[in-house]
């Protein structure tokens, strides 16, 4: 396990607030405590074959 | 909203689930309650102090499905509204809280009364209980719902399932029938009997059967716990009423008439006052003279079978029997006695055959169990059960020694009840997710499996079809016999023709037209319709018509001057055979108006007299679950709207209804139609009605496209970003058709397009087009032709990896490993929009135990794309257990690939061809997005393709949609200003290609796209819709050279998945030895499967006893410095103890397998080695 994983961004399913959540924190929106987050996309360079 | 002028309307497409979600009303407004009440209360008396208390049910509640909200500091928590769109995501069960009033009333004490929770039943889609009940698509959209969103399922684990229609007999209809499976009953039983499903108000059902006797006689048989009871019909007659045996015998006798002998519609014989003698001996000889005595022989002969009645009377028990088995749809026993009389006599005329037996295959004695009806009748015996078992508990804790019950302490006996109260919502729940019914008796249903399916939303018209499907019933599959199967006159307008698989389900899932309805509970302002008001106001229609009541017992005569009139299986009356047809007429027209009383969809089944027909009557049907659809009443006002009448299966065996092309159908002067159908397409289903001029194609290819086009790839969602679908099939670049159906606009299918409008071209311009293979052009196919994806999602709940036991802790988490970090993010999930290989990690997960982060690799032969992860924090609390990662696969079109045409015209891309190297038109320039062979065309008759592709060329260059409504010649052309009947289609569309200057026929002058030369002759061309479906070669192909080989045998392991080869089986070896191709057949079967070298000792013949002796000489190799060399092997035979006789063979390895299992069973094998070829042995 990483020791110090660093915290991810997620958008709940109902709100659309943007949470930040580290292993351990319970996984709610903070502002509606809505119980599906999802993911944000990565800011990483991603690349596609255009075929 | 200013923007869009008009806002789509959706109420025909909601209309076609109406079935579903009315019959789920019923259940959650009155059905629930109905059924409830209806169970028996129970009592349980204490041994030691003889206390009684008696536990029944009051007002059942199924309450709206709510999720826990967020947590407040001053109220705690509070409930929020749960949304069906969190119950996909997360996987869980819609559904609501139900909750009963149960009433404790110990000895003639006050009753106690305590709400307790019978667990959460499942909540349909959009029925009353729905949030989204009555939700425009604004809310729809705003809940993350498709805007066309219809309901009509339950959502179970995050799976769409709904309930399967299935056919089941007509309710409180005397059915005459001829089953030899009858004889079988007992001695004496002939193969004739009179069959009647009895329909209580809470929907549950007892089939009664009256069976002919061969002496005569009768019996009346029906089903208590899995086992048939049979009874003298005398002894059910007598104990019905006080009545007299002259009584008896002038009721069934009535029906006979010397004066009418041999006459049409005549159903009496002489015989049957010999028989009614018979019936009534029966009885005498058991010494049963009055009704009292019957009710006693009844009860002591069902005691041991009817639960809590061990201390009443033998009266009381038989008063029971006849009230919950026999004929349970009415409630007076005069109404009983009279429809037993009305039986027997329909029995002896079946018997006589002076009627034919009715058609239990015809659609016409047939009703649909709705699945709200279902669930009535499931959560009703549940709760029976529950009540029974809890009894049972209760008695064995009171006999307890050491006392902890106090049955008269009645919060005790709450508590104690409570405990499992709560599987009753738990088995409804698994009866929807398993669709399978778990009960101990049948329920008088025709299956107990199969009674759900999942909704399956590959496209639109898939998911549509599953909720106008009708299915006849599973034990029919199989069956050998085709009769069921087939297409029988009485289902026209009801179900559609051309829509039904072929295979195995075909003519046994059928589905409904677009016009077919089912009667409901409901009126049309969505009241619940009360029947009992409804039947009195029907009797004072019956009786101002010229109808004899019943209930002065007058001497009543039979058919042909009189006819019985049966209301929903309760004889009322009778009515002269000389007024009947009026009457019939006055009330089709009291049927029209809404202020009469008399229900719209009531079914007037009038039975004219006939000569061995169906047995006369009139029969009246207002109950619910039945098919109807609509037609014109041509005798009545020629208003258009004021004049559609609902009509039933049943009935219009028996109406004069014409199409409405203006001829009279072979109808005879004598008699004139009445009622006039509305379209022609009214006969087709939603699917078979979206086929382009489908009239002008042969009918299988029509019935071929309402398989494909169910299988298409389409646009499945709109809501796609925000559904967790395990497959969904997406078609990115769709389009609207230019040739469509007043369907298509119809049912907005707009929202969902399937497919493409691809330029066809029809040349066989290559080699590649045999066989139905067809070229797609490469450029359209990189602009965007038929591009689809799969998305795929998964659910990962970490939880469940481990038993609830031994509680390891298992979490989403990356490993500090370098080589993890390109892939996982440090939640231990991939990262959105990535690029996923083969055996590249999708996540990774860490036991708190071992501390082992462990990565879970991706499957498969292809890379995907992370399209999104949703985390889901409803179960676990605190930790990241449960994710959704959907995965989205690219499905461009490759060789391999299928596409499709409307009407049934599929085929195989076999090249993608060069843009520059296609034909091309010498007008305007344009290259065919696709080519297809004219050799699909002859033996198919698929002209309404050709007309499709001359259409949609005028329609394009016109600039507008063409209706292609199939029968569109045979509509009453009064309002319509189209030409003369005389102009073909062909006339109508050439005019529009010829102004535009392109050839009237649709044919173009081509270039080869090669050589550059004028193709020889002129090529028809032009838009016809493409489908392509989801048969993909990407999810199919399967090739190998070496791999994987099975352990046994040594074989190529078989299955797709796991790397294995395709079988080189019989068939093919065979054809390969049938060219005298050996060496190929010793190549495939042999050197490239399971070659083998085996020692065989020559002198034992033994392929088993080789051993290997050890090389003594290694050592002084080593001694002299020497690498050591490869010895051959040296094999000695264990059994000669020699190694003189050994030979190396080659053979297959199964053969030396098939020696060793031959031992193992004390056979020895032996073999003949010999040089020379056929000296052995």
């Amino acid at each position: 396990m990483d020791p110090q994983p660093e915290p991810v961004s997620y958008i709940c399913g109902d709100c659309g607030a943007e949470n930040t959540l580290k292993p351990g924190d319970v996984i709610q929106c903070r502002e509606c405590g809505y119980r599906i987050l999802y993911k944000k996309r990565t800011r990483r360079i991603v690349q596609y074959e255009a075929r | 909203m200013a923007s869009k002028a008009t806002k789509p309307d959706y109420e025909a497409l909601r209309e076609l689930f109406r079935p579903h979600i009315d019959s789920f009303n019923y259940f959650i407004d009155e059905g629930l309650e109905k059924a409830l009440l209806s169970i028996r209360p129970v009592e349980v008396s204490d041994p030691s102090t003889g206390g009684k208390l008696r536990i029944y049910f009051e007002n059942p509640q199924v309450f709206h499905p709510v999720r826990e909200g967020r947590i407040t500091t001053t109220k705690g928590r509070i409930t929020e509204a749960l949304y069906p769109h969190e119950c996909r995501q997360a996987r869980t069960t819609y559904k609501g809280e139900f909750k009963v009033t149960i009433c404790l009333q110990y000895n003639e004490r006050q009753p106690v009364q305590t709400p307790m929770s019978f667990g959460h039943l499942p909540i349909m889609l959009r029925s009353r209980l729905c949030h989204l009940k009555d939700a425009d698509p604004q809310k729809l959209i705003f809940h993350k719902e498709e805007a066309t969103e219809m309901g009509g399922y339950f959502i179970c684990n995050g799976l769409e399932r709904l309930g399967r229609l299935l056919i089941v007999p007509k309710r409180n209809y005397p059915m005459g029938m001829i089953r030899s499976s009858f004889r079988s009953r007992g001695v004496g039983y002939s193969d004739k009997a009179v069959v009647i499903r009895c329909v209580r108000e809470d929907q549950s059902s007892v089939t009664v059967k009256l069976y002919y006797l061969q002496n005569g006689s009768a019996r009346l048989g029906f089903w208590i716990r899995g086992r048939e009871f049979l009874l003298p019909v005398g002894i059910v007659l007598k104990a019905l009423i006080d009545t007299s045996d002259r009584e008896i015998f002038v009721s069934l006798t009535c029906c006979y008439n010397d004066r009418y002998q041999k006459q049409r519609g005549a159903v009496g014989s002489q015989i049957i006052g010999e028989r009614a003698q018979i019936i009534l001996e029966e009885v005498r000889d058991l010494s049963l003279l009055t009704s009292s005595q019957c009710l006693k022989h009844i009860g002591e002969y069902f005691r041991p079978v009817m639960d809590g009645f061990e201390n009443e009377f033998h009266t009381t028990v038989a008063e029971a029997v006849l009230r919950d088995y026999v004929f349970v749809h009415l409630t007076r026993n005069h109404d009983k006695f009279n429809l037993l009389i009305f039986m027997l006599q329909k029995l002896y005329a079946l018997v006589d055959q002076t009627v034919a037996p009715d058609n239990s295959d015809a659609l016409q004695n047939q009703e649909i169990l709705l699945p709200g009806h279902l669930i009535t009748i499931y959560v009703k015996e549940k709760v029976q059960d529950w009540l029974n078992k809890s009894r049972r508990q209760l008695l064995d804790e009171l006999a307890k020694k050491e006392k902890n019950l106090q049955i008269s302490m009645v919060h005790q006996v709450a508590k104690f009840l409570n405990r499992n109260a709560a599987s009753v919502g738990r088995s409804v729940e698994s009866m929807i997710k398993l669709g399978r019914l778990t009960t101990s008796s049948s329920l008088d249903l025709p299956q107990r499996e199969g009674m759900t399916i999942q909704a399956e939303r590959l496209n639109f018209y898939r998911f549509l079809s599953h909720f106008r499907s009708v299915h006849r019933g599973a034990s029919f599959a199989k069956m050998r016999i085709t009769s069921v199967r087939k297409l029988l006159p009485e289902s026209w307008g009801f179900l559609c023709p051309v829509h039904t698989p072929d295979g195995e389900p075909c003519g046994l899932l059928n589905h409904m037209t677009s016009t077919c309805c089912i009667s409901s509970f409901y009126d049309s302002e969505g009241k619940v319709k009360d029947f009992l008001k409804i039947r009195m106001s029907i009797m004072t229609v019956l009786v101002g018509v010229g109808m004899t009541p019943l209930l002065p017992k007058l001497e009543r005569a039979g058919p042909p001057v009189v006819l019985h009139v049966l209301l929903d299986g309760c004889v009322v009356g009778s009515i002269a055979s000389s007024k009947v047809e009026k009457a019939v007429a006055h009330i089709r027209s009291l049927k029209l108006s809404s202020l009469s009383g008399v229900p719209n969809d009531l079914e007037v089944g009038y039975v004219p007299l006939s000569l061995g027909g169906t047995y006369p009557g009139l029969y009246l049907f207002t109950s619910p679950s039945r098919f109807i659809r609509p037609v014109r009443n041509i005798s009545h006002s020629s208003d258009s709207n004021l004049n559609i009448e609902l009509i039933g299966p049943f009935e219009q065996a028996f109406m004069e209804i014409r199409c409405a092309d203006g001829g009279d159908g072979g109808r005879r002067e004598s008699f004139p139609a009445t009622h006039e159908e509305i379209h022609p397409t009214g006969i087709l289903s939603v699917v078979a009605n979206l086929t382009p001029w489908s009239d002008h194609n042969q009918s299988p290819r029509n019935m071929y496209q309402c398989q494909m086009a169910k299988q298409t790839m389409g646009f499945s969602a709109q809501a796609l970003q925000f559904r967790a679908d395990v497959k969904s099939y997406h078609l990115q670049t769709p389009q609207s058709p230019i040739v469509r159906t007043a369907s298509y606009s119809k049912y907005c299918m707009d929202e969902f397009p399937t497919g493409t409008n691809a330029i066809v071209a029809v040349l066989a311009y290559t080699g590649y087009d045999m066989e139905d293979a067809m070229i797609l052009n490469k450029s359209s196919v990189d602009r965007g032709l038929c591009r689809g994806h799969i998305y795929q999602t998964e659910s990962i709940d970490l939880t469940k990896n481990h038993d609830r036991e031994d509680r390891v802790l298992e979490i989403f988490a990356r490993s500090s490993e370098k080589t993890m970090k390109s892939s996982i993010d440090s939640d231990g999930l991939p990262y959105i929009g990535q690029v996923i290989h083969p055996n590249e990690p999708l996540y990774s997960s860490y036991n708190t135990l071992t501390s082992v982060t462990k990565p879970t690799r991706l499957k498969g032969s292809e890379p995907v794309i992370i399209d999104y992860v949703t985390v889901d924090g409803t179960t676990s609390k605190n930790y990241m257990q449960k994710v959704n990662i959907r995965t989205r696969r690219t499905r461009y079109p490759i060789i391999g690939d299928k596409f499709s045409s409307r009407h049934g015209q599929k085929g195989v891309c076999s090249q993608l061809w060069p843009d520059i190297d296609m034909p091309f038109s010498a007008v305007t320039g344009m290259r065919p997005d696709l080519i297809i062979n004219p050799h699909a065309f002859p033996s198919r008759m698929t002209i309404g393709m050709l007309l499709e592709s001359i259409a949609a060329k005028g329609g394009s260059l016109h600039g507008k949609f063409v209706d292609a409504t199939p029968f569109q010649n045979s509509v009453s052309e009064k309002d319509e200003d189209r030409p003369s009947k005389s102009s073909t289609l062909v006339d109508e569309l050439g005019p529009m290609l010829a102004s535009y200057g392109f050839n009237y026929h649709g044919v173009e002058v081509l270039y080869s796209g090669v050589f550059g030369t004028e193709l020889t002759c002129e090529i028809f061309i032009g838009p016809v819709y493409y489908q392509r479906l989801r048969h993909m070669v990407s999810d199919k192909f399967q090739v190998r050279s070496t791999g994987t080989v099975d352990q046994i045998t040594r074989q190529p392991i078989g299955g797709r998945k796991r790397g294995g080869g395709i079988r080189f089986g019989e068939m093919e070896r065979d054809s390969v030895l049938a060219h005298g191709a050996a060496y190929l057949l010793h190549d495939r079967l042999h050197s490239c499967s399971d070659y083998h070298i085996a020692e065989v000792c020559s002198f034992c013949g033994s392929v088993l006893t080789a051993s290997v002796i050890q090389p003594q000489k290694r050592a002084v190799r080593e001694i002299h410095g020497l690498p050591p060399a490869r010895t051959p092997k040296s094999y000695t035979c264990h059994a000669c103890k020699t190694s003189k006789g050994m030979e190396t063979v080659a053979m297959p390895y199964v053969f030396k397998y098939l020696a060793a299992e031959m031992a193992a069973m004390n056979i020895k094998m032996e073999l003949q080695l010999s040089n020379r070829a056929g000296s052995g042995g």
